[in-house]
């Protein structure tokens, strides 16, 4: 398990750090501010990010909302601040946790397994909104694709579908890009 | 935000009480032991529920599964112990964050809203799948000419959702 360690503070950071080794985490990155750590989560692609708030040049909830546009990864925020505003735009921006400093290890550990596992499910039922997504958009094109055949080229509908289908096996391609290409060709 | 409360000592409710409302919040529940917290979660539909692990007659890991079982809240549990077992039993119940106690102020606000905001989002995904999607379905959709295209759907046990053309 790779954590990204986003705080300026060096003493707090190498304590998180210390905290993190000792329950077998891989401190794969640490950063000194938010532009490092937006740029570490890019290059290093950490499992997971510990972010503090109060950063330079960008604060910790800019950061994290900048990490998540890129690459979705459970983030938790640790901060001296914790404020109504600030703990509302962290959860806005996608945060799993928030939890005040000084941290205590037995609230930190706890809270990155939650939302390990949290964003976990999160992220399961998002792909499979997105393999449904997918498969619809796919009904859609062969739909579309079948009926430029049967117009075009007098099919009945099982022919046009049965053309679709052999083309796909034959070229080793899903039947949507078939029916993709189907669609440009006539519709340009 | 209604709030329900589940912790068997009576000084640490009137606590969590008393700050849930300094920040706004509506604590619309209070239980004593985990099988009362299952049931005030039926009777006054909380949109979260903070709960002690260590209750009489249900721990806060049982009573969690139970109120997440019949209507997905965010949960938030407070223990006094975060070995590695009971926060894995808690991972596992569902649970969306997990406090030490003695628990502050500082801690317990922000993760409640933190779990909330991620919960809606779960909920949000899962109503685009559809509740409980059957483990497999055909389905006829209708297309031209009065012609139906099949489409079989099967959810596998590891939750992922395979979707094939029915051959004619």
């Amino acid at each position: 398990m790779r954590v990204l360690v986003g705080e300026d503070e060096t003493l707090i950071r190498l304590d998180l750090r210390g905290v993190l080794e000792a329950a077998g985490f891989d401190v794969c990155a640490e950063a000194s501010d938010g532009e490092e750590a937006v740029e570490l989560a890019r290059t290093e692609q950490p499992d997971i990010a510990v972010l503090d708030v109060k950063m330079p040049k960008l604060d910790g909830i800019e950061t994290a909302r900048r990490i998540l546009d890129e690459r979705p990864i459970p983030i938790v925020i640790v901060s001296a601040y914790t404020e109504a505003s600030l703990v509302a735009r962290a959860a806005e921006a996608g945060v799993f946790g928030y939890l005040a400093k000084p941290f205590r290890e037995e609230d930190l550990l706890p809270a990155i397994a939650t939302a390990r596992a949290r964003f976990g499910e999160l992220t399961a039922v998002r792909e499979q909104v997105d393999t449904l997504a997918d498969a619809l958009a796919a009904r859609k094109a062969i739909e579309r694709a079948k009926g430029i055949l049967m117009a075009k080229q007098s099919l009945t509908e099982e022919a046009a579908f049965a053309r679709l289908r052999k083309a796909s096996q034959s070229s080793g391609r899903p039947m949507r890009m078939i029916a993709e290409a189907i669609i440009e060709t006539f519709s340009s | 935000m209604n709030v329900l409360i589940a912790e068997d000592e009576t000084i640490i409710r009137l606590d969590l009480r008393g700050l849930l409302e300094r920040h706004g919040m509506t604590v619309c529940a209070e239980a004593r032991d985990g099988a009362e917290a299952v049931e005030v979660a039926r009777t006054t539909t909380p949109d979260v529920a903070v709960l002690d692990l260590r209750m009489p007659k249900l721990d806060g890991i049982e009573a969690a599964r139970r109120i997440y079982a019949e209507r997905p809240i965010p949960i938030v549990m407070l223990t006094a112990f975060s070995d590695r077992g009971n926060v894995e039993k808690a991972v596992a119940a569902g649970v969306f964050t997990y406090l030490v106690k003695p628990f502050r102020e500082s801690d317990i606000v922000p993760a409640i809203r933190a779990a909330t905001a991620r919960h809606a989002e779960l909920l949000a995904a899962r109503r685009t799948l559809g509740a409980e999607p059957p483990r497999s379905l055909e389905l006829e959709l209708p297309s031209q000419n009065g012609h139906t295209w099949p489409l079989r759907l099967r959810r596998h046990e590891d939750g992922s959702l395979e979707i094939r053309t029915a051959d004619r």
